[in-house]
């Protein structure tokens, strides 16, 4: 008798602890797990490598933009700019590299070096500018990066008056954009290096915990010394890099600079951000989980292709989600509270 | 002679303190919307005509409506970024039913545009509910919800229509919404539709103690959950308002163009926004009035009339754009420092 309700009792709380893992880690891991495993059960397609390598390279990019954007929400702050951004990274580079072949025809590196800074300052610019008056002239965040989307994008559609950029060199193009190694694009390296980084950056250095810290409570931050105009600025400027970055890659990947290149990822990456966790009012995020929500961006996308559902039914299931996905977090952080 | 000194001397000080009153209230907007039209007006002279000042104000109508609309949400520190979409679904859907009930413009062409117009705004409050719950009772971030609505929205736009314009609108509704009809003999129709909408807003905001409690609930959420009011509910109505009123835009636009359109919100949400933030409408919640959309509304039409003339080419428009709203706003902070 005493044994039946000890095993009760170890069940019962081997369930308080399930239960408890599952309020600290979230529904999204046990969620994304299920997705697969239905997709491979009614769409054998799924688990081929080439399209499962498909869904990484999608989900890296968005990884990317989603942890530059996760840095500046957890400042308490908002980045809508970064899909203009990519656009505007994306036409700098390919219009300097174009230009400059034809003063340089011989040393296709050195060009693609020149167009590559040009193109990443391009965009940095647009973070220090967008950091900068935040910081220093105090205007909301939504209203500055409204602003600096508009002028980002009107800037790159005005270079190229809406036409795609043709004409990089094909070591760009053809041989980095389409380089394999160990059968793996070479975005994912380059997103999981990042990834890394920015790790590194949130949770070991001084500068993540001060992020986090003017996050949570921007007034105690100022208070205890720390130099919120600076680190502002820096997250801001770190969050368009990041975008740059993406923006460089897209290029490589698409063979052309586009000044419509992005235009979905701005809402994509806040939806990643939220739906990994991260709080719209600053202070709490993790890099890991948003990288998660990326990735399960993508694997819904990829799970409405395979199925062969209508691209126009694709935004009504995607705005479900996020909904659920968000709705569901926030009623786990309520009874998480209690 | 020194009384005389005296009057002079606080008559220039009842000046400043007048001026000071005046750009606490209305903020630096109408000076700049007065500069900016002498502005334009000596670049070319066209722009000082009235025909260009009535086609100003025709064209900030429909976008002072759609700023109205985001007034509400905006008060109770939300916002609404379905808005744009909310108004192509029932563009779309309202011009779907008319197609429905007098095909090709035959038939009970009253009752199709009444049911037309029935439709679009059910379709409107319907999605403004559907937001509503979710951010007043579900307590789910509102960026959020209006986000997840966009795409529903606009995966509902695309289906019903199959991502094409709906030809076949009734002129009926054309003859009585459309820019060139006249009520009355004066009165242009979204004129009039948005003087209405203004009117009732700032009466409903003003006057009843829903619209005070949307001001509480964005100055102090904590205050209104204490004092005891229904505030669930006032978040929620908020947000149908706010759909409603895009709807009224939606069918106004509708019948400018003649056709339901699938993609004509895109831009509108940002738009919307900029508008009202740029008119002194703070997104912190809690602070604007229906004055402020009017003057953010003429200010963005201005602009885009006023390039348009210039001929400055239309990507550097939306670069002039956006600088003037990051300036809009810094403005309006230096009018809050003034306040205080």
């Amino acid at each position: 008798m005493s044994s039946l309700s000890q095993t009760a009792d170890t069940a019962a709380t081997g369930r308080s602890q399930f239960a408890k893992r599952l309020l600290v880690f979230g529904l999204l891991p046990l969620l994304m797990i299920a997705l697969c495993l239905i997709l491979w059960m009614v769409e054998p397609r799924f688990v081929r490598s080439a399209n499962l390598i498909n869904v990484l390279r999608n989900a890296s990019f968005l990884m990317l933009i989603a942890s530059g954007q996760m840095m500046v929400l957890i400042i308490g702050g908002f980045d809508l700019s970064v899909g203009a951004v990519v656009a505007l990274t994306s036409v700098v580079t390919a219009l300097s590299m174009t230009s400059l072949m034809q003063v340089f025809p011989e040393s296709h590196l050195l060009v693609i070096l020149i167009g590559l800074s040009a193109g990443l300052a391009a965009g940095a610019a647009v973070g220090l500018v967008n950091g900068l008056v935040v910081a220093l002239m105090k205007v909301n965040p939504f209203m500055v990066t409204l602003g600096t989307l508009s002028i980002a994008s009107g800037l790159a559609l005005y270079f190229t008056q809406g036409v795609p950029v043709y004409g990089m060199p094909d070591l760009f193009t053809r041989d980095f954009g389409r380089l394999r190694l160990l059968n793996l694009p070479i975005v994912i390296y380059v997103t999981a290096g990042v990834l890394i980084l920015l790790w590194w950056m949130m949770n070991q250095t001084k500068f993540g915990k001060y992020i986090y810290a003017i996050g949570s409570n921007a007034h105690a931050a100022r208070v205890s010394g720390v130099k919120i105009t600076l680190y502002i600025v820096a997250t801001y400027t770190a969050c368009s890099l990041v975008a740059a970055l993406t923006g460089v890659l897209l290029t490589a990947r698409v063979g052309s600079g586009e000044a419509t290149l992005g235009s979905t990822l701005m809402l994509e990456s806040i939806a990643a951000a939220v739906i990994g966790g991260v709080s719209l009012r600053g202070g709490v995020g993790r890099i890991e989980m948003v990288a998660l929500g990326a990735l399960f961006l993508a694997l819904v996308t990829n799970a409405m292709n395979l199925l062969r559902i209508d691209s126009k039914l694709q935004t009504i299931v995607i705005g479900v989600v996020i909904i659920v996905a968000v709705g569901v977090e926030t009623l786990r952080a309520r009874r998480a509270s209690r | 002679m020194s009384e005389r000194v005296t009057t002079q001397a606080s008559d220039g000080f009842s000046l400043q303190i007048w001026m000071l009153g005046f750009f606490s209230k209305y903020g630096f907007l109408p000076v700049i919307l007065v500069f900016l039209c002498i502005g334009f007006g000596l670049a070319e002279p066209l722009f000082m005509t009235g025909a260009n000042a009535l086609n100003i104000i025709e064209q900030a109508s429909y976008l002072i409506v759609l700023a109205t609309a985001q007034l509400f949400v905006l008060l109770t520190r939300g916002f609404d970024l379905s808005l744009g979409v909310v108004v192509s679904s029932v563009s779309v859907a309202s011009a779907m039913v008319m197609v429905m009930v007098a095909p090709e413009g035959e038939g009970p062409v009253l009752l199709a545009v009444g049911a037309g117009i029935l439709a679009g705004l059910a379709l409107g409050a319907l999605a403004g509910g559907i937001n509503g719950v979710c951010v007043g009772f579900f307590d789910i971030n509102p960026f959020v919800v209006t986000l997840g609505m966009q795409g529903i929205a606009f995966g509902v736009a695309t289906t019903i229509s199959g991502g094409f314009p709906v030809f076949g609108i009734p002129d009926a509704l054309l003859d009585t919404f459309g820019q060139n009809a006249v009520w009355f003999g004066f009165l242009s129709p979204p004129i009039a539709v948005c003087l209405l909408v203004l009117v009732l807003s700032h009466l409903l905001l003003n006057r009843t103690v829903f619209g005070r409690s949307l001001y509480l609930l964005g100055a102090n959420p904590r205050a209104a959950e204490v004092g005891g009011l229904p505030w669930r509910r006032y978040n929620m109505l908020a947000y149908v308002l706010c759909s409603s009123i895009a709807a009224i835009g939606a069918i106004l636009m509708t019948a400018r163009t003649g056709t339901g359109e699938p993609s004509t919100g895109g831009g509108l949400v940002l738009l919307s926004i900029a508008a009202a933030v740029a008119g002194g409408v703070s997104l912190r919640g809690g602070e604007g009035r229906v004055i402020h959309v009017v003057f953010g509304g003429l200010l963005v039409s201005i602009l885009s009339v006023g390039m348009n003339l210039a001929r400055i080419d239309s990507f550097l428009q939306q670069v002039v754009l956006g600088l003037v709203v990051v300036a809009a706003v810094f403005l309006d902070r230096l009018r809050l420092r003034i306040r205080v």
